[in-house]
Parts: C-alpha cells; structure tokens; sequence
C-alpha cells in the first residue's frame, strides 16, 4: 500500500565484543507511526543510535527509500532527513533556544528553509517563542522536550526519531507530547517512536515492534498489541498504566 | 613614592603579559572544549612565531605589527594543518593518552627545531618605536606594550563575537558541549575541529608577536608559556572566552607582584601552587559553570 | 552512556600472568634464566669500558628501571603521572647530597644502603602529593596536578641555597670513576630488581585488586579508603624505583642540576617506553626500554645536533600509527564518528 520509507534488515550490532542487536528488522511506512517498545536495556536506543548513523553494524542493512544508509557518516544521514531526538534530549543547555533552534537547521538540505521552520516551530511551540533568547538550560523539563523536538522539526525530518520522549515528565506533560507526537503524525511527519510508556505509545502508533534483550519479540499493529495478553502482563500492567 | 610606583608597575605589567597568557589560554580552550585536547604545545608554538616575527623583521625589514597580517593568515593554516594532519584521529578515540603525547611529540619537536636553527641565544624584537613610554602615574607604559595589550583585547573580543554571531561559531559551542548531540544535528565534527585549532593556533600567532615585541624569548621558553597558559585556563575556567582572558589578567598580576615582592622563582612556585589548588578544589575555574 | 567508558588504556599494561599452562610457565623460566645468564656474564667477554655495546645496555638497563616503574603507576592507579622527572631528581639528589654531607659514611659508590634512602625519598615525595592528588583528582586533571607538583618541586630545588646549590647543582667527585663494570652490574641488577617486583607486585593479591578497582571505579567506591591507600602506596613504590635509577644515573653524571635530572627527557622518556613497549604485559616495557636506548645511543652519536627532535618524531609517527593498540582499534570499530 504505502511506500517504505525505512527497511531495517537483518541487523547485528555489537559494542566491542558484547552482541546488542541480533538479526533486528523493522519497517517504517511513510506518514505512519511506529513505535518500538521494551524494557530498559532491550536495544532500542541502540537500534536507533545504529540508524542514525553513531554506531557501525555488523551486518545488515538499513534502507532509506530503498537508498543504503550503512556506508554514510551521521551528517550524510542527517542531511537526508532522518533525524534522531535523543534519549535524555540533549540540548545545547548553554546555548539559547534559538541558537539551539539554528543549529536544528543546520544541515544544507533544511538552511535554505529556515526562516520558514522557524515559523512554523514557533506557531507549534508558542513558549519556545516566548523564551527564544533563554538560556536551554534554565527551561523546565517539558519547556526542554518541546525544544528538542522543536530543534528536529527544523531540520524538515522525512524521518522523526524520538527516543524515549516522555521520560522523566508528569502526568499532564506526558499528556501533552503524545498530543504533539499526533499533531505531527497528521502534518504528515513519519516517526519512529521509542517508549517506555507503552500504553501510551501503542495507542498513536500505527504499527508496532516489541524489542526484548536484543531482539525482535513480536510485531503487529499497536492496537493488536494493545490487547494482546502477554504485552499486558508485562510491560502494561493490569490496569492499563505503565509499569 | 619610589615603592608605590615600583609596585604600580609590577601591576601594569602583570597585566599586559597577563593578558597574552589570557589570548593563549582561549586557545587551549576551544581545542580542549571540542577534542578534549590538551594541547602542551601551545607555548612552543607561540615561541615559534615569536621566532618568524623577528626573522621577517631582522631579515626583511617587516615591522612586526605588519608581520601581524602573515603571520595570522599563516597560524590559521597551521592549526588547520595541525588538526588533519596529527591530532585528527586521535581527536575521535576515548583515550586521552595519545593526543597528549602527539601534543608532547610536536612541543619537543618544535623546541630543539628552534635551538637548532636560531640557536638557544634569547632573542628579541627591537623597532626604531620600541621604547615609546607614556608616563602615568609614575609608571611606564611601554608603546609596545599597550599595543599588545590592544592586539590581546581586540583578538578575545574577535573570537568572542565569532562563537556568538556565527553558526560555526555557534556550532563549536554546541561541539565543546555534546559531540555527540552536535552530530545528531549534521555536524561535521571534523570541520569544528579543524576551526577550533585554526583559531587556537591563529591566537599563538598574535600572542607571539606580542611576545616578540615585548620580551625576549629563547626555545625552550614554550614549556613555561604552555604551563602558565594552562594555569590560566584552568582559573578562568573552561567555555569561557572572557573567562579565560580575565584568568590569564589574574595569573599575570599574580606572577608579576609576586616576583616584585618575593621573587621570581618563587612567584612561579605560588602560582603552581594556585594551579593545584584550583585543580583540586574548583576545577570549573573562577569564572566557568560548575559541571 | 555507559558502554562508551573511557578506555583506560593504562590499566592493561599490566595484566596478571594468571592462566597459564605448566609447560609453557616452565620455558617462560628457562628463557628468563637464560636471559640472566647472557647479560649477567657480558662483561667477561666485552671490554665494559671500551664498547659501545656496553653503554648501552647500561642505558637499557637503567631505561627499564623507569619503564618499570612508570608503569605501575599507570597500571595500578590508573592514571597517567606526568611526575616521573620529580621522583628521577629526588633520586639523584639525594645521593649527591648523602656523599657530600658525609651523612652515611660511605666511602665507595653504589652503597646499597645509599640507593635505599634514594628511593625512599621520592616515595616520601610522592605520598605527600599523593594523598591530595589521588583521592580528588582524576585523567588529565591529575596528570597536570602531578606536573605542577614537579614543577614547584623544581622551585624548591633552585632555591634550596648551598643543600642544592641550585642552578650549577652538585658534583660528585670524578676521580672516583674507575671502570663501567661496576655500572654495568647495578644497572643489571637494578632492572631485575624492578621488574621481579614489579611481577610479584602483579601477582599478590593486592595487585589483582587494584586492578579490578582501577577499571571499574564505582564498584571499588563502596570499598573507600582502602582504595586510596593502595593507590598511593602503588604511586610511591613507582616513586622509589624511579629514585634508585636516579641515584644511580647520578653516580654516572657527577654533575647533579635541574638541567641534567630534571628535564622534560625524564618526564617523557618512561611513557614512550612503554607505549612502544606495547601493553599488557611485564615484558613491553624491558622491549620498549631496549628499543628506544638504542634509538637514542645512535642518535646521540651520529646525529648529535638532530638528535633531540628525533624524540618529538618518533612520539608523532607512534601515537599516530600505533596509537593505543588494541583498545584504541577495538573503540574505534564500534563507536565511529
């Protein structure tokens, strides 16, 4: 039906010696939501960190509209649209917002656009606009998770990354980013969403892989897995909140 | 008023060689924020172009603040050089070790290339305006000495407006920060690098002249430099321009009352001494962020 | 993140030479013995004195001792110390200063009892600078920190009026230089001295511990001060090897100055032995030791005037060509930029 934007095949990645990923694949469709799910430590930052070009794989390969990512460098990869939003955000807490925002637009596929992403981060974020000569560092926990994803958005991402984008925030601010995360998925944004809070992330995602100790454990639709007993038992809990 | 005014000028000068240590410790600055690089060479390279500076003045004639202009251009080539030809691999491995000693390798190199060429005679650089003096105060302000201090200012305010009001400016702080972040945003780590020791080396240049200009220099002087740019670095503290600028004015008042009052050697040893106790105690420095 | 550790490169200088075969440990002895043998007996079959052979391994010898004890430092604390050139000067001048003041009535060199207090000296020097040091600083803070300790050290020694005459320093009579057997003896058995301790210090208990606790720091911190007591004891037993090599390059050099003990050679000399030595094992540094003595002997004599730029040369091609050997590869594999 529609196109693959993302084909991850086969992947082995080892840190030294120690194997993280064993034979992962994972699809993403364009404009589709797809979450990857599992405990601390499963792989999922990995995987990502792998995609995005930090970490060198073994073997497999990763496909980008059919374009081979494993021979290119993390700005390569960067500049042809897949942009990753770390777990922990990893601002520039030095910098400014909008300098952090700037540098979101730094590749030369996103400069020529600028003025224009900035507007349309502003028109998302209106307290990004507010706080835009403010220090990263001195913003509250969620004032920074808009900015990290504000900073991505500037890059014009075919493929939006986001690591775990929920941690560490209330109830409310958790509320509030799947909010987002939906508002863009509708702006026509392909994201690729690791969670811990899997309820939640099952519930946006379009399609859904469930990671366990290196390796692909299930796969399916989210609201398939959303009902699906095992995941329940282990990674929901009886009544629906996250573990 | 004799002692007064002894004591005056022992401050005046501090602070004009203060400010020199403070251009050479903002260059060790952006190397070690970006490639976590201590680079030990920086004083043998600064004696270096103090080095050029009198050639092109002894044998060309080049009035070493038009040698400024050379010099500078040939500085940002060398760091660059200095980058992709030595320190570029070592830059991207976790252990320190090697870019320490490839740092140690060049300051060795450098020193006994200099005994062997210029010979371990002090030298120094004297024009026709060398002894100019204003008189204020009761103490004595070298024209050459001002103008060092003027070329010192001028060059942190230059890099200071560079890291703020250009993006790769922009995107060198973000690099001293979070390498890893800064790649996740296309970043070329190399190319910050590289513009990172370009301008590290380009401020040696400047304080070399300066160095030419004012005081006598021989070869082996670069390893006291390069200690006293450390020691002024780690006062001013780190990702901080002003900072270390205001590190090395601090350090150089300090080694210049305390040589007037106790010393020189010992001056020396109590500015060891502070640089341990910094160390130890505030390691982020008087003026940068606690970590 | 906490699979990209820094690699501490120094902690595998010296693994414990634990798994091992009973055949193969046997040859190991054998061939060590042999070894023994073959340098112990040189000089009755070389004239000492006239071959250039012989001064130079008199140079290896008193280059492994360095190596050696460099490297327990760097091994055990895991840390690089930029101190070496201090505990070398200490060395040597307490032995000068031990001969002029007549303090332990000696009449001859190489008085054993002389070499001791030459060590223990540095070993004082560095548990002083090494409680401080040790216990706040870590990685480059403390190479610095070590490196300003040595220079303030160079201070005291300046200023340390008619004790060390400063500048021009202390000489040694030497009209008391009669042969180079006898130097040619310490220095062997001051290399087998060090390397057995360091073997053995290897072997013990305390040795495995340290290095367990230098690689993985947080496990060892629920331990506390113990932790800090061995690495400071490790810091001034490689102190006081340092200092017994001193003091005898001082009964070599007559002439005891900052200029001639204490300068940057000494400061850098150990830690290119034994990063060209190679790491992991007791027998890099005694490799790397006879390598770079033999760089350094051709080049004083056919290439004296280019002779000390070949030291910054030969840093650059081997950290550029052979950085950190196998970790550096190992890191640079998975973690790629």
């Amino acid at each position: 039906m529609a196109n693959q934007l993302l084909e991850v095949k086969g992947l082995d990645v080892f840190y030294g010696d120690a194997q993280a990923l064993w034979d992962v694949s994972i699809h993403v469709e364009e404009e589709a939501i797809v979450a990857l799910v599992g405990a601390n430590g499963a792989g999922k930052t990995t995987l990502l960190k792998t995609i995005s070009g930090l970490i060198l794989p073994r073997r497999g390969e990763i496909l980008l509209s059919g374009e081979s990512l494993t021979d290119l460098s993390p700005q390569e990869i960067v500049d042809r649209g897949i942009i990753h939003v770390p777990e922990g955000r990893r601002l520039f807490s030095d910098l400014t917002v909008l300098e952090n925002l700037k540098l979101g637009a730094y590749v030369p596929r996103a400069r020529p656009f600028f003025a224009e992403s900035l507007e349309r981060v502003f028109s998302l974020f209106p307290l990004l606009k507010n706080r835009k000569d403010q220090k990263a560092g001195s913003l509250s926990g969620g004032e920074q998770q808009m900015l990290a994803i504000g900073r991505a958005m500037m890059a014009q991402p075919k493929l939006l990354m986001l690591d775990e984008p929920s941690l560490g925030l209330g109830p409310i601010l958790v509320k509030t980013i799947f909010e987002l995360i939906s508002t863009l998925h509708k702006q026509k944004t392909t994201i690729l969403l690791v969670e811990q809070n899997v309820n939640q992330a099952l519930k946006i995602a379009q399609q859904a892989y469930v990671l366990k100790t290196g390796k692909i454990l299930m796969s399916g639709r989210g609201e398939e897995l959303l009902v699906n007993e095992e995941i329940r038992k282990t990674y929901i809990g009886e009544r629906g909140i996250k573990r | 008023m004799g002692d007064l005014g002894l004591i005056a000028q022992a401050f005046v000068n501090g602070i004009f060689f203060g400010t020199t240590y403070g251009i050479a410790a903002i260059g060790l600055s952006l190397i070690f924020g970006t490639m976590r690089i201590v680079f030990i060479a920086q004083g043998a390279v600064i004696v270096l172009f103090a080095y050029l500076c009198y050639w092109l003045f002894t044998l060309l004639g080049i009035d070493p603040y038009l040698s400024l202009i050379p010099i500078t251009l040939f500085s940002l080539l060398l760091g660059a050089a200095f980058y992709y030809g030595l320190f570029k691999e070592a830059a991207a491995l976790k252990d320190r070790i090697g870019s320490l000693l490839i740092a140690v390798g060049v300051m060795f190199f450098l020193e006994n290339f200099m005994t062997v060429v210029w010979s371990p005679n002090p030298r120094g650089v004297v024009t026709s305006y060398a002894f100019y003096a204003f008189s204020l105060f009761g103490t004595n302000l070298t024209l050459t000495r001002l103008i060092g201090l003027l070329l010192a200012v001028l060059a942190t305010f230059g890099v200071f407006i560079f890291l703020r009001r250009t993006l790769i400016g922009t995107a060198v702080r973000a690099t001293s920060e979070d390498v890893e972040a800064s790649t996740l945003m296309g970043i070329s780590p190399n190319r910050v690098n590289a513009v990172a020791f370009a301008i590290g080396i380009g401020l040696a240049g400047i304080a070399g002249v300066n160095l030419a200009t004012t005081y006598s220099f021989d070869p082996v002087y670069g390893f006291t430099f390069a200690l006293m740019a450390l020691i002024a670095l780690a006062l001013g503290g780190l990702g901080n321009v002003i900072g270390a600028l205001l590190g090395g004015i601090i350090l150089g008042l300090l080694q210049s009352l305390g040589s007037y009052l106790i010393g020189t050697m010992w001056a020396d040893a109590i500015c060891f001494g502070l640089f341990l106790l910094v160390l130890t105690f505030r390691p982020q420095g008087l003026f940068g962020r606690p970590t | 993140m906490k699979e990209e550790r820094l690699a501490k490169y120094p902690s595998n200088l010296l693994k414990p030479l634990k798994s091992f075969k009973f055949k193969r440990n046997q040859i190991y002895i054998f061939i060590t013995l042999l070894v023994i043998i073959a340098f112990g007996t040189v000089p009755f079959y070389i004239d000492v004195d006239a071959s250039f052979f012989a001064y130079y391994l008199f140079l290896s010898f008193c280059y492994i001792v360095l190596a050696q004890g460099w490297n327990l430092v760097a091994g055990y604390t895991g840390q690089i110390s930029l101190g070496s050139h201090a505990f070398f000067a200490l060395g040597a001048y307490t032995t000068a200063i031990i001969w002029l003041n007549d303090v332990t009535k000696t009449w001859y060199y190489f008085d054993p009892l002389v070499m001791v207090l030459s060590g223990i000296v540095p070993a004082i020097f560095a548990i002083i600078i090494g409680i401080p040091l040790l216990s706040r600083l870590r990685g480059d803070y403390f190479a610095f920190g070590t490196l300003a300790a040595a220079e303030v050290l160079r201070v005291l020694i300046f200023r340390g009026g008619d004790f060390t005459r400063g500048a021009s320093g202390l000489r040694l009579p030497s009209a008391s230089f009669v042969s180079m057997e006898p130097y040619y003896w310490t220095g062997f058995v001051l290399a087998i001295f060090a390397t057995a301790a360091v073997y053995l210090i290897t072997k013990s208990r305390i040795g495995l511990a340290l290095k367990a606790l230098s690689e993985d720091e947080t496990s060892a911190a629920s331990h506390g001060i113990h932790i800090l007591q061995y690495k400071v004891l490790a810091f001034a037993i490689g102190a006081f090897v340092i200092g017994t090599v001193g003091s005898l390059y001082a009964y070599y050099l007559f002439i005891i100055n900052p200029t001639a003990v204490m300068n940057l050679n000494w400061l850098f000399l150990p830690i290119l032995i034994c990063i060209l030595g190679g790491n992991g094992t007791i027998i890099g540094p005694i490799i790397g030791a006879f390598f770079v003595a033999a760089l350094f002997s051709y080049a004083d004599v056919y290439l004296v005037q280019t002779h000390p730029m070949l030291s910054g040369i030969l840093i650059i091609l081997i950290m550029k060509f052979m950085p950190t050997g196998i970790m550096g590869l190992k890191e640079r594999k998975w973690f790629r930029r």
